[in-house]
């Protein structure tokens, strides 16, 4: 299997926030979403597997290379595109074009033409003319077509209407039906990750607290409705995330999900009523709440 | 030691930086060229007017070479974009260095010469030269000292500060060479005389505005990372 990028126990401190312990791995041809609440270290880990910060210890390697060692033949094969990203206002799109193409020699141009059709972009339009999905939109142009081998995007959805926000989600799918590209893509929005991702990992406060496919995680989780009395040994229960009650009614969120479970709540003294599969950002939460793996 | 360097990306960030900024940069020269002509009328109150005007649009240029090549663009964010092609620190230092001399040093050297030119064919005292090419020392020095500051430094208010400082300090600096004999009786006269105290003051500053140069493109490309 060969891995697009490569994470071995990386940490990364600042004054005010610290990335601790890393590892993570994304296979060639993979869509990892990474999840996480503003300032859990999504930033920080992209700006890392781009080069643009290096390390205090552990290694990273992006497409076969070390960085931030050989960030330039990293950063020739990614296309990196972040929320707090700007292109020149004053210049048009066609000048953002024209200077990108002459960095990346793969930059296709008949790919730029139909992205820029699908995103009603207009090349000859100054950027400062265009909205903020119009922006978006732009920078995503301008690192699609140049056809990285790897796609690392920070928040690329964040502030886009509902239409815009298709687009660039669709246009993201397209991009990954190349089974020898890679993407990650953060985002604090768990229905665009659900949407495109293959796998997916959970960051906060700057450790990864769960990283699995997409449907595992799915078929992992569940959250279930009983009546009775919760006892202490319930609690106890490894594959309890989270135990809730209100009265007699009891909420269980269980992140390890086996078939046996309703028998032994019954065992246990309780009716259940209900067990329903759960949606990734109730996952998300109910794991940070846990502060615990998933 | 083996400098790799990314020249091709090199070149087309500083002819990016050159393009951003060279509408701005010719207002800038037809400014000095307005205050030449003050100058070129070799009556006391042009003299006066041309050169105020003329210090004003040289010290102007050095302040928007860097605001706008460095403060504006980490303001506005497009310096990550600029970092996320393909160059290493160095790479993004050398051409951030060359660019920005580049659009400074162009409408300097257009100015500066041009008003050599007008002090040589008007009936101004030639030895002016002297005293001109010192001031324009100064602005030069000013300039290598901002930038050196804008290339280590983030906040705006210290950027802000270095700037006005240099250049402020032009006013005591005119007094000081008005206070050196040598230099003060050159620029009443028609004979272009370099003095020993010209020479230092004009090799002290084009040294150690080199120096700063030096120092920011070491410092900054030993860095292995942007962050």
């Amino acid at each position: 299997m060969t891995l697009a990028l490569e994470l071995k126990g990386v940490s990364k401190h600042y004054p005010q926030f610290s990335l601790s312990d890393l590892s993570l791995t994304l296979p060639e041809g993979q869509i990892m979403g990474l999840v996480g609440v503003n300032g859990a270290g999504k930033s920080t880990l992209l700006r890392l597997l781009t080069g643009l910060a290096a390390a205090d210890s552990g290694q990273i390697e992006v497409l076969g290379h070390r960085l931030p060692a050989a960030q330039v033949a990293v950063k020739r094969g990614v296309g990196f595109a972040s929320e707090d990203m700007r292109l020149y206002r004053g210049q048009t799109l066609d000048w953002h074009i024209e200077l990108v193409r002459r960095i990346y020699p793969e930059w296709d141009a008949s790919y730029a033409a139909s992205l820029m059709r699908r995103f009603d972009l207009r090349a000859d339009q100054p950027i400062g003319g265009f909205s903020h999905g119009q922006r978006v939109k732009a920078l995503l142009l301008l690192c699609l077509a140049r056809r990285p081998k790897l796609l690392l995007l920070d928040e690329p959805t964040t502030g886009l209407d509902p239409v815009a926000r298709a687009e660039v989600l669709e246009s993201l799918a397209e991009v990954l039906r190349d089974e020898r590209r890679s993407v990650l893509f953060s985002s604090h929005n768990t229905h665009d990750v659900e949407q495109l991702a293959d796998s997916i990992a959970f960051i906060h406060r700057g450790r990864l607290l769960a990283c699995a496919d997409k449907e595992r995680f799915l078929g992992d989780w569940r959250r279930i409705l009983c009546m009775g009395e919760a006892t202490p040994e319930l609690s106890a229960w490894p594959e309890l995330a989270q135990l809730r009650s209100a009265g007699r009614q009891i909420e269980l969120k269980v992140r390890r999900w086996q078939d046996d479970i309703p028998a032994r709540l019954t065992q246990a003294g309780l009716d259940v009523q209900r067990v329903d599969p759960m949606a990734l950002e109730d996952i998300f939460v109910t794991t940070v709440r846990a502060g615990g793996a998933a | 030691m083996k400098l790799d360097l990314n020249w091709p990306t090199i070149r087309l960030l500083v002819v990016k930086d050159w393009q951003l900024f060279q509408k701005q940069l010719a207002a800038y020269v037809l400014g000095g060229i307005v205050a030449l002509g003050f100058l070129g009328l070799a009556k006391p109150w042009a003299f006066y007017i041309g050169s105020l005007l003329l210090i004003i649009v040289q010290v102007a240029v050095a302040c928007f070479a860097i605001s706008t090549s460095l403060l504006i663009e980490r303001k506005e964010q497009t310096l990550a974009f600029v970092m996320s092609l393909p160059v290493s620190p160095l790479d993004f230092t050398i051409a951030k260095l060359a660019g920005n001399l580049l659009t400074f040093l162009v409408p300097f050297a257009v100015i500066g010469l041009a008003t050599l030119l007008v002090i040589l064919s008007t009936p101004l005292p030639d030895g002016l030269v002297v005293f001109a090419l010192l001031l324009f020392g100064h602005i030069l020095l000013a300039y290598c000292a901002s930038l050196t500051v804008a290339m280590q430094v983030e906040s705006e208010g210290w950027n802000t500060f270095v700037m006005i400082a240099s250049m402020v300090l032009i006013n005591p600096f005119i007094m000081l060479l008005g206070q050196i004999e040598s230099i003060r009786e050159v620029g009443r006269g028609e004979a272009i005389v370099w003095s020993g105290d010209a020479v230092l003051i004009l090799s002290a500053q084009l040294l150690l505005g080199l120096a700063l140069l030096a120092f920011t493109a070491w410092w900054n490309g030993r860095k292995p990372a942007f962050y």
